[in-house]
């Protein structure tokens, strides 16, 4: 056995003259949950597609759960779920009828493990397609990927039409999937959507990874914004030498900083004036993130 | 049901096949109940003073016989333009129009390969086409006894539909194979009309220029009813012509299929 669910190297696809992706070297880890996050035209798709032999690289290749897509396809998507970016069916059937064909493709799934599927999403299952919502659509693909209980689930913008209720049952279903020591690989646009439940994200640009972090990592050395109000103005150098404290501003009786580390200090020198509010916001880590990686001096960042 | 590929094109298709049989046996039948009006004194005099040649362009030369009536009306016309038409729209269905919908990619992610996938459902498409003609057969044997339509026996009609179904399925193996290697239901179905056209001028006009007598030879209408099968049988070179071009056009389209890109 082998624990890297999914190993590419040199991944290339071109469309003609138009870029797919150029040269991807992409490695996930077995039992993880990889966010594969990336701006419109990155590649995700490209890639995604590419990993299930419905499209094939221009050169490179790739090892998806110790097999390769072109030579053993069928065999590979045995023991893996899909969800298209665009789930997209025929609308003239209800789910319980397309969930059981695409059960019976796989051998068969239990009718009880559809329904209790639905049913924790909240997906009524009688009703023709056509006549679903863009989210309920969603649910069913969502199904379909998760029922078979797949060694390596991947994911084309999950979450899209979602609600916020949903993308939580999402990461749960997620979360228990890797817990079993199955693979999540999973495509966003957002680092909002993907850090609850991501161990690690990658970022994929102009059809190249640029780089790929522990969220974990970035948590920790993410730094919380912190916004005091005070009663009265109070003099910066107090707050100036605060361990930890960067980007300080003071702006009559208003303090703005991102805190570095523990909150001690700082609020031990906040509670020698009268404090009228006090937030700490949790870190974006998107803004790290993006930040960190234009560090990284990637050229062709022009949007 | 939907237990493959298979049963799951004829599922999704129940409906139009519904409807295709309804038109089938009604336009079939239909021609059928004109038969006595043909089958008169009066009808045979005037088509003696027709020119013979636009008898034969009509394919009518035969007509005032059971078997000439049927192979010019229903099996060579009518219901032969119907099944050539329903057969280029399910051909075109079944790969690229499944694929421009974006609906093929999610049956193509499952643990099935391309081959079977897309030969079960050309398979599910020539079953779709026997069934049509079972049900014209069986309108066409109601019927044959009230309006005097008789001589022509089982084994006749049996080698009739045989050139029929084959005639049907060759029209649906051009837009499959289209469809499948190219992936564009518009190609798909023009190449099956132009196929459909052109067999038509071939067989029907093109043989009234002096030494242009031979295109007969090569149109599809001319291998369904050219050799009379109602009166003659199975005629197993044209019914050759037909199994080895879907057979060509099947495998090559497939094969290109399994090779190329599938769009989303
Ligand atoms: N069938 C195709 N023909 C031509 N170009 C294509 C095709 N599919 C993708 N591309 C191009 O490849 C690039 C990558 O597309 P891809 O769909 O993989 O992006 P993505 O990261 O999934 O974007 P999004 O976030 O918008 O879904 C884009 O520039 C796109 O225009
Ligand atoms: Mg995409």
């Amino acid at each position: 056995m082998t624990d890297i669910a999914i190993r590419t190297q040199g991944l290339v696809k071109t469309y003609g003259k138009t870029r797919g992706l150029a040269g991807l070297a992409l490695e996930v880890q077995t039992g993880e949950v990889y966010g594969f996050l990336g701006p419109n035209g990155a590649g995700k798709t490209t890639t995604i597609r590419l990993l299930l032999d419905l499209i094939r690289p221009t050169s490179g290749s790739a090892q998806v759960l110790g097999i390769d897509p072109q030579v053993e396809g069928v065999a590979l998507r045995a023991r893996t779920g899909y969800l298209a970016g665009d789930f997209l069916v025929d609308g003239r059937q209800t789910g319980r009828q397309l969930l059981t064909y695409l059960g019976n493709l796989r051998g068969g799934v239990s009718k009880d493990r559809i329904g209790a599927l639905a049913e924790r999403l909240d997906l009524d299952l009688d009703r023709k397609i056509k006549g679903l919502s863009r989210g309920n659509r969603q649910k069913i693909g969502v199904v379909q990927a998760f029922m078979h209980d797949p060694e390596l689930l991947i994911l084309d913008e999950p979450t899209s039409g979602l609600d916020p209720f949903l993308q939580q049952e999402f990461a749960k279903m997620a979360r228990e999937a890797t817990a079993d020591g199955r693979t999540v690989f999973m495509s966003s646009h957002i680092m909002s959507e993907v850090q609850q439940v991501a161990d690690r994200v990658g970022i994929i640009r102009e059809g190249k990874l640029v780089t790929v972090e522990r969220v974990e990592d970035l948590r920790e050395r993410s730094m919380r914004k912190v916004v005091i109000q005070f009663a009265a103005p109070v003099p910066a150098e107090e707050f100036a030498s605060v361990p930890g404290v960067r980007d300080l501003t003071i702006d009559g009786a208003v303090l703005r900083c991102r805190l570095d580390g523990m909150a001690d200090t700082l609020v031990k020198a906040a509670a020698r004036h009268t404090v009228v509010t006090l937030s700490i916001e949790e870190a974006d880590l998107e803004e790290l993130f993006f930040h960190h990686y234009a560090n990284h001096g990637e050229a062709g960042d022009a949007a | 049901m939907l237990r493959d590929p298979l049963t799951k094109w004829l599922w999704d298709g129940r409906r139009s096949l519904l409807g295709w049989a309804l038109a089938v046996v009604v336009l079939g039948a239909g021609y059928a109940a004109f038969w006595p009006t043909i089958d008169s004194p009066a009808m045979r005099d005037a088509l003696a003073n027709y020119p013979e040649a636009l008898l034969e362009a009509l394919n009518y030369t035969d007509i005032a016989t059971p078997d000439g009536y049927l192979s010019a009306t229903v099996y060579g016309l009518v219901v032969a333009i119907l099944l050539l038409v329903y057969g280029i729209g399910a051909g075109a269905r079944t790969i690229a129009g499944d694929e421009e919908a974006g609906t093929l990619d999610l049956v193509l992610a499952h643990p099935v390969s391309r081959l079977r996938v897309a030969l079960q459902r050309f398979g599910a498409l020539v079953i779709s086409i026997v069934l049509l003609n079972l049900a014209l057969l069986v309108s066409l044997l109601a019927i044959s006894g009230p309006v005097g339509l008789d001589g022509i026996t089982l084994g006749e009609y049996a080698a009739m539909h045989t050139h029929l179904v084959l005639f049907a399925a060759l029209f649906a193996a051009v837009s499959y194979g289209v469809g499948a290697a190219f992936g564009s239901r518009a190609a798909a179905i023009a190449a099956g009309a132009a196929v459909a056209f052109l067999g038509y001028l071939a067989n029907g006009v093109l043989p009234q220029v002096d030494g242009l007598e031979w295109t007969r030879n090569l149109s599809p209408f001319h291998w369904l009813t050219g050799g009379n099968p109602l009166r003659n049988g199975i005629q197993a070179g044209d019914l050759l012509i037909m199994l080895g071009l879907i057979v060509l056009l099947v495998v090559l389209g497939t094969w290109r299929f399994e090779r190329r890109d599938v769009a989303v």
